[in-house]
């Protein structure tokens, strides 16, 4: 029971993580309906800021975690300037393989900029291990849960009880109703790309202790990040928290009890059930159209 | 007519340009033949630059540089460098450009054991020697007479690793854990094989661990609940690493000993030296411990260089090029020559001695080392060679 326990507080501590990986996938699907296949790439470079500012600074990363955010909204802004605008009318699937491209660029300038190799940053606070009992947990699976709490419920209040959220989703639903009555809608785009990015960064700090980043260690991040939208729900908050905890479960609690690649095809054929049984996902609206 | 004629003179213009260009183009081209006829061989360095394989081709591609800078006998060579990616295509393909773009005497070839298998019919059809540090054994049992390995084959190394652990570590109830790569399927089944040998049957086994597994805790839940008294890793280095640094943060003591993969500096550089604690693996050498004058000095030269610590990969490399070069200075003058030459010579290397089996595997030593928690670089514990390496 002990050994369970253990398994299902390390897989909601790497949940956590991926839940933020997926709040900035669906941050961005929300107020544009694009799908950003760069995503995982951005949260490496999240990684690396942190490594970066790790070396220079040599402090715990909870020092620089907004430095961190604030370098990679500008890299979202960026981003949405590059991949999106020009390809605003154009089909989403341009967007698709624009974002894809950035990713592939980003890639590679990570290799030109700190070499092929992996590389750990800072801990948040500290390493070492908390003991609760017999269960212990490191203390950067603790931050990383914290931390992702924080932003959990700091997006969730965003998008509901303020006026800039309600514009979000207002330019989400309909670009061009927004701009008639008086939104900024293209403003808002690129904030949102920002918001999105600095989550994804965010998290690549976190992930960089204890799991490490090298250059092509985004790409299975992105894979994750549209699972757990497709089955939390396409554009739902809620949705891509539970669909990240979904995945996190399956790979560190199923885990124990069969092998990882049996593991991985059980998280497959969940999926697929999905599909069939609810294929707007858990906390999807059934009119809504997937991308 | 006024515009006619300013039409014919923007095309003059513009044909003068392109005229210009072709001419510097083919200026260009005749320079770099002029430069690479003005070398005395050509011996391009086919391997993976870019890809997950990146840090194991970027060490093999310094140890060809550094032997190719220092050709025995004055002699010149032009090294043009081809990156395979990690695909078995890109491989075959670049091998072939490489060949296809000089007179090769020989070409020094990317350590990844798929691309080798790509490479092999390349070389046949070429008739050039490729001088690879890639561990597969088939590649050497599969009676091309152009392969010549400077590495021990995966084969004898994993007798290395399977003796060290039963014979030396007296442990007999194994965890054995491999990664789902081509390189860790190998090993697993090698491993596997030398332990049933060694009349071990492994309490534990997984070969299913992909290489961007995150979080280990199950693995680690399984083979604490297994009761193992150690725990044997053949993989790469991703996941290698974060079994290690995540069985030392769950308080797990039990000794990992591991594949090479982990040897390597840009892989240690990952740990706090107090995590290396009974951390051990097997290596076909270990330049950065500088155990003997002949490697420290090897070692100092090429952390000059390159501002790395070396690894034995790079070192195999070195090796294997300059026993090329060497015979290139002592008179093979065609890839046939040097063929005949690296298959019955003997070399006196940096690492080790060379000397081919008849099937082109010339490296047949391999030493473990493990690291006693307080560097991150480790000491060597014990050598293989020769027949310490077979198991009947």
């Amino acid at each position: 029971m002990i050994t369970f326990l253990q398994l299902v507080i390390n897989g909601l501590a790497l949940g956590a993580a991926y839940a933020l990986v997926a709040l900035g996938f669906v941050f961005i699907v929300n107020a544009t309906g694009a799908v950003n296949f760069a995503h995982g790439d951005l949260v490496m470079a999240g990684g690396y800021a942190a490594v970066g500012l790790g070396s220079l600074a040599q402090i715990p990363a909870v020092y620089f975690l907004p430095l961190v955010a604030v370098i990679m909204f500008v890299l979202g802004v960026a981003l949405a300037l590059l991949a999106y605008f020009p390809l605003i009318n154009r089909p989403p699937s341009t967007v698709f393989i624009s974002t894809l491209l950035c990713g592939i660029i980003l890639q590679n300038a990570f290799v030109v900029l700190f070499g092929p190799q992996a590389h750990a940053a800072p801990p948040l606070l500290k390493s070492g291990v908390a003991h609760f009992g017999e269960i212990e947990i490191s203390v950067q699976a603790i931050g990383t849960m914290v931390v992702a709490a924080i932003l959990i419920a700091s997006q969730y209040l965003l998008f509901t009880r303020t006026q800039i959220g309600r514009r979000l989703r207002a330019t989400a639903e309909d670009r061009q109703m927004a701009q008639a009555v008086g939104i900024p809608a293209f403003a808002l785009i690129a904030a949102t790309f920002g918001l999105g990015t600095a989550l994804a960064g965010i998290a690549g700090a976190l992930l960089a202790n204890q799991f490490f980043v090298y250059p092509t260690g985004g790409i299975p991040l992105s894979v994750y990040a549209y699972i757990a939208v497709v089955i939390g729900g396409w554009g739902s908050i809620a949705g891509a928290v539970i669909g990240a905890m979904i995945i996190s479960l399956f790979q560190v609690v199923v885990s124990a009890y069969v092998s990882y690649a049996a593991a991985t095809g059980l998280l497959y054929v969940t999926l697929l059930l999905i599909f069939v049984v609810r294929p707007q996902g858990i906390f999807g609206e059934r009119v809504q159209r997937r991308a | 007519m006024k515009n006619s004629a300013l039409s014919t003179s923007w095309r003059d213009g513009r044909q003068w340009r392109y005229g210009s260009a072709v001419m510097l183009g083919l200026s260009l081209v005749a320079l770099s033949s002029g430069l690479a006829r003005s070398a005395d061989a050509y011996l391009p360095i086919v391997m993976p630059i870019t890809g997950f394989l990146s840090v194991e081709g970027g060490s093999q591609r310094n140890g060809a540089v550094m032997a190719l800078e220092h050709a025995p006998g004055g002699k010149t060579i032009d090294y043009p460098v081809f990156d395979t990616g990690t695909s078995a295509t890109g491989a075959a393909t670049a091998l072939d450009k490489a060949l296809s773009n000089g007179k090769p005497i020989a070409a020094a070839v990317s350590v990844f054991g798929t691309e080798m298998v790509a490479m092999m019919p390349v070389a046949a059809e070429y008739k050039v020697p490729l001088l690879t540090i890639s561990g597969l054994a088939k590649i050497t049992e599969s009676d091309n007479p152009y392969i010549f390995r400077f590495l021990p084959n995966d084969r004898e190394i994993k007798v290395a690793h399977a003796r060290y652990v039963v014979e030396k570590l007296k442990k007999t109830k194994i965890a054995l854990i491999s990664d789902t790569t081509a390189y860790g399927q190998g090993g697993f089944a090698l491993l596997k094989e030398d332990f049933t040998k060694l009349g071990v049957k492994p309490v534990y086994e997984d070969s299913s661990i992909a290489p961007d597994t995150k979080d280990m805790s199950p693995l680690l839940a399984k083979v604490k609940a297994s009761g193992a008294d150690a725990i044997v890793v053949h993989s790469v280095a991703a996941p290698m690493a974060l079994i290690v640094k995540q069985a030392k943060a769950a308080g797990i003591t039990l000794p990992i000993i591991n594949s090479s993969s982990i040897v390597e500096p840009t892989a240690t550089a990952l740990f706090e030296p107090a995590e290396l604690k009974d951390v051990c693996a097997e290596t076909p050498s270990a330049p950065e411990t500088r155990a003997t004058p002949k490697i420290k000095e090897w070692a100092d030269a090429y952390k000059t260089r390159f501002g790395l610590e070396p690894d034995g990969l790079a070192l195999g490399q070195y090796d294997g090029v300059m026993m090329a070069l060497t015979l290139i200075a002592k008179g093979a003058k065609t890839p046939e020559d040097l063929r005949a030459a690296l298959q019955k010579e003997t070399y006196e290397g940096v690492a080790m001695t060379y000397k081919s089996n008849g099937k082109g595997d010339l490296s047949h030593d391999a030493e473990i080392v493990c690291w006693d928690g307080t560097s991150r670089i480790p000491k060597v514990v014990e050598h293989y060679a020769g027949p310490d390496m077979v198991l009947k």
